[in-house]
């Protein structure tokens, strides 16, 4: 019981790592038909962000609103990111759009100079970020054990979720959004500003990616890799979910993630990885669409 | 066209010419070291690679982010055959480690030279062709076979270094000698000149084999594909088998290239196998030229000649920077290239010049 109560937390609180990830790129890439392979790097910054927040904090301010510091940096790390990607579509992705293969390839020019950049200012070597006092421990339920940190990072996911939600499908800026993304020449006409709406829209979604990034720096070292190792799965999620659908963003995230967990009890971490894929591949053999598609009668989508 | 075509080959053959050169010039004292040869000899098997991508992304528009793996498999296959060699048959030191008493079976192929030269091929052909097929039958294309190309590598770049008693993990297989023995230092000078001819006979063959497809109805076809996929279906063609047919060919051509790669290097690693690997061969098309094959020999060229000389010492970190600027700005304003500059800009801004004068 125990180890069964063990291995579902672990599953949910993969797939939410998973899906925080992979929720900037749903927005991009889902939305926007954007390929940003620099999307983990802006993961990256956001991480780097609340190592840098953690030290000022330690330098300037007493000790007993230390803790304080994860909520600033996570205000820190979502408008860094929001700003680079705003700079990015400015000028290299609003360049590209209908050239989906060509944004692909530009936007890893991008990642090659952002992860020199943070070997150059921060070093080779990872650094470790200092969790918050509140995310230590965890709570103890009969004989099994829940760290705060897993259960933040969940609630962080829950909270990103109803954000993009409501900014999707609630909010008047999110009709516009999706109006330009359905018909853009329609959209125009009706008197929105599309390149605006292009802008936020891709700022946004990496703006989620900072979110993301804070959220990884609690699980781990930093370093100007960490992108590279959650890119792929993130990837692989929202086209296993169905491109341009939330709810299947959040399906996929959630079968990779337990489908790994599931996997690694019977044999190691990297085999699993690679088991998890080819049978994601496979399954995209028979939907090639992804899960939830969109119906359409284009010849070319 | 005629004409375009002559000048490509043109360069090709200025290319060949200058590597043949090139054992000459370190015999005559001219070139100091003989590692710089042996790099060009890498650089021959990176241009083989690049002729393959180009193949498929320049010709066809099929974006594969995963040919570091058909390169790795080849460049595997040919040091098993190697590591072999150097061993006599008996186990490596880390199938040792691993707990192995005897070779494992995977293993067992590759003590015959011409069977491990027959898989070398292969392996990875048969892995190309089996994922082309059902990828392309059901019709996935663009950004989407992109992604799921590089889902792929990442999955074999972690089964390789999982399975370390197998593969030699992250270290991968290392000691090894050429095909002909040592090629390192003065004394084995003959040798290294007889591979690096050798290697330089693949890569006119290769190129001559891809401009022999290209310039014939094939190769149209495949331009066809790559401008408008539905038009070339509703013409009649069977796209997916061309696509399928087309990528074999430059997984072999992958193939090929890791194997002639691993007799320079001495060793091959899980490196080779990573995305950002296969998307920097990427970087070597897109900025020779995609679409015709002598760019991509000149992009693998001058890429790699910049990387060796800057990679070590105080340019590292700069070089890194102008890498990525450079593969933006080339995915951004020159779509053709260096090919592209030459071929397309420099006449048109010769002739702004000349009108602006004029006026």
């Amino acid at each position: 019981m125990t180890q069964f109560v063990n291995t579902v937390f672990n599953c949910v609180s993969l797939s939410s790592i998973i899906l925080l990830t992979s929720l900037g790129l749903a927005i991009t890439f889902g939305l926007m038909k954007v390929i940003n392979m620099a999307h983990g790097e802006f993961l990256m910054i956001g991480a780097y962000m609340t190592y840098v927040v953690q030290n000022f904090f330690e330098k300037f301010f007493p000790e007993s609103i230390f803790s304080l510091y994860y909520f600033f940096s996570l205000i820190a790390a979502f408008a860094v990111t929001f700003f680079f990607g705003a700079v990015l579509e400015r000028f290299v992705i609003s360049r590209l759009y209908g050239r989906e293969v060509d944004s692909l390839l530009a936007t890893w020019g991008i990642s090659i100079i952002l992860q020199q950049a943070a070997r150059s200012v921060f070093g080779m070597q990872g650094v470790n970020v200092k969790a918050p006092s509140f995310l230590d421990g965890g709570i103890s339920i009969g004989s099994c054990t829940f760290s705060y940190n897993r259960i933040f990072i969940l609630c962080m996911v829950i909270l990103c979720m109803v954000l993009v939600w409501y900014i999707m499908y609630q909010s008047n800026f999110g009709k516009q959004m999706r109006a330009v993304m359905q018909n853009r020449a329609m959209a125009q006409c009706m008197g929105i500003n599309s390149r605006k709406v292009d802008m936020i829209t891709f700022s946004f979604g990496s703006g989620l990616a900072g979110l993301a990034g804070c959220s990884v720096a609690l699980l781990g070292s930093i370093d100007s890799t960490i992108g590279q190792s959650y890119i792929v799965n993130s990837f692989i999620a929202v086209v296993l979910g169905g491109v341009g659908k939330l709810l299947g963003t959040v399906l996929g995230s959630s079968i990779i993630g337990s489908a790994s967990i599931g996997i690694e009890n019977y044999t190691s971490a990297s085999i699993a990885k690679a088991a998890v894929l080819l049978i994601v591949i496979v399954v995209l053999q028979f939907r090639p669409q992804g899960l939830f598609t969109v119906k359409s009668r284009k010849l070319d989508e | 066209m005629k004409l375009k075509n002559r000048g490509y080959h043109i360069c090709f053959a200025v290319i060949v010419i200058i590597l043949a050169l090139t054992p000459l010039l370190l015999s005559a004292g001219v070139i100091s070291s003989s590692s710089f040869v042996l790099f060009l000899g890498k650089c021959i098997a990176f241009s083989i690679v690049a002729i393959g991508l180009d193949l498929i992304w320049g010709y066809t528009g099929i974006l594969s982010l995963g040919h570091g793996l058909y390169f790795a498999l080849g460049g595997y296959a040919m040091a098993m055959f190697l590591k072999l060699k150097a061993t006599d048959g008996n186990i490596t030191s880390f199938m040792q480690t691993g707990g192995m008493t005897e070779l494992p079976l995977i293993w067992r192929p590759f003590l015959s030279a011409p069977f491990a030269m027959i898989l070398v091929i292969a392996v990875p052909a048969v892995l190309a062709g089996v994922i082309g097929f059902f990828i392309f039958r059901n019709r996935i294309k663009g950004v989407y076979f992109s992604i799921i190309s590089q889902a792929l590598t990442w999955a074999a770049y972690s089964l390789f270094t999982g399975l370390q008693s197998y593969t030699g993990g992250n270290v991968g297989i290392t000691e090894i000698t050429s095909l002909l023995g040592s090629i390192k230092g003065d004394s084995n000078r003959g040798k290294m000149f007889i591979m690096f001819y050798s290697s330089l006979a693949i890569l006119v063959l290769i190129y001559v084999l891809s401009g022999f497809l290209t310039q014939r109805k094939f190769g149209k076809l495949l331009i066809a594909i790559r401008d408008g996929e539905n038009r070339t279906y509703f013409s009649g063609y069977c796209v997916s088998r061309y696509k399928n047919f087309i990528y074999v060919l430059s997984a072999v051509f992958a193939a090929i290239a890791g194997a002639v790669f691993v007799n320079f290097n001495g060793s091959i690693t899980p490196a080779q196998m990573t995305i950002s690997y296969s998307i920097t061969m990427l970087i070597w098309v897109a900025v020779g030229g995609r679409g015709t094959l002598v760019g991509a020999v000149l992009g693998a060229f001058l890429i790699n000649i910049c990387d060796y000389n800057f990679s070590s010492g105080t340019m590292v970190e700069i070089w890194q920077y102008i890498l990525g600027a450079i593969f933006v700005l080339t995915i951004l304003f020159f779509k053709g290239g260096l090919v592209g500059i030459v071929r397309d800009q420099l006449p048109e801004w010769t002739k702004k010049l000349i009108r602006g004068e004029v006026e």
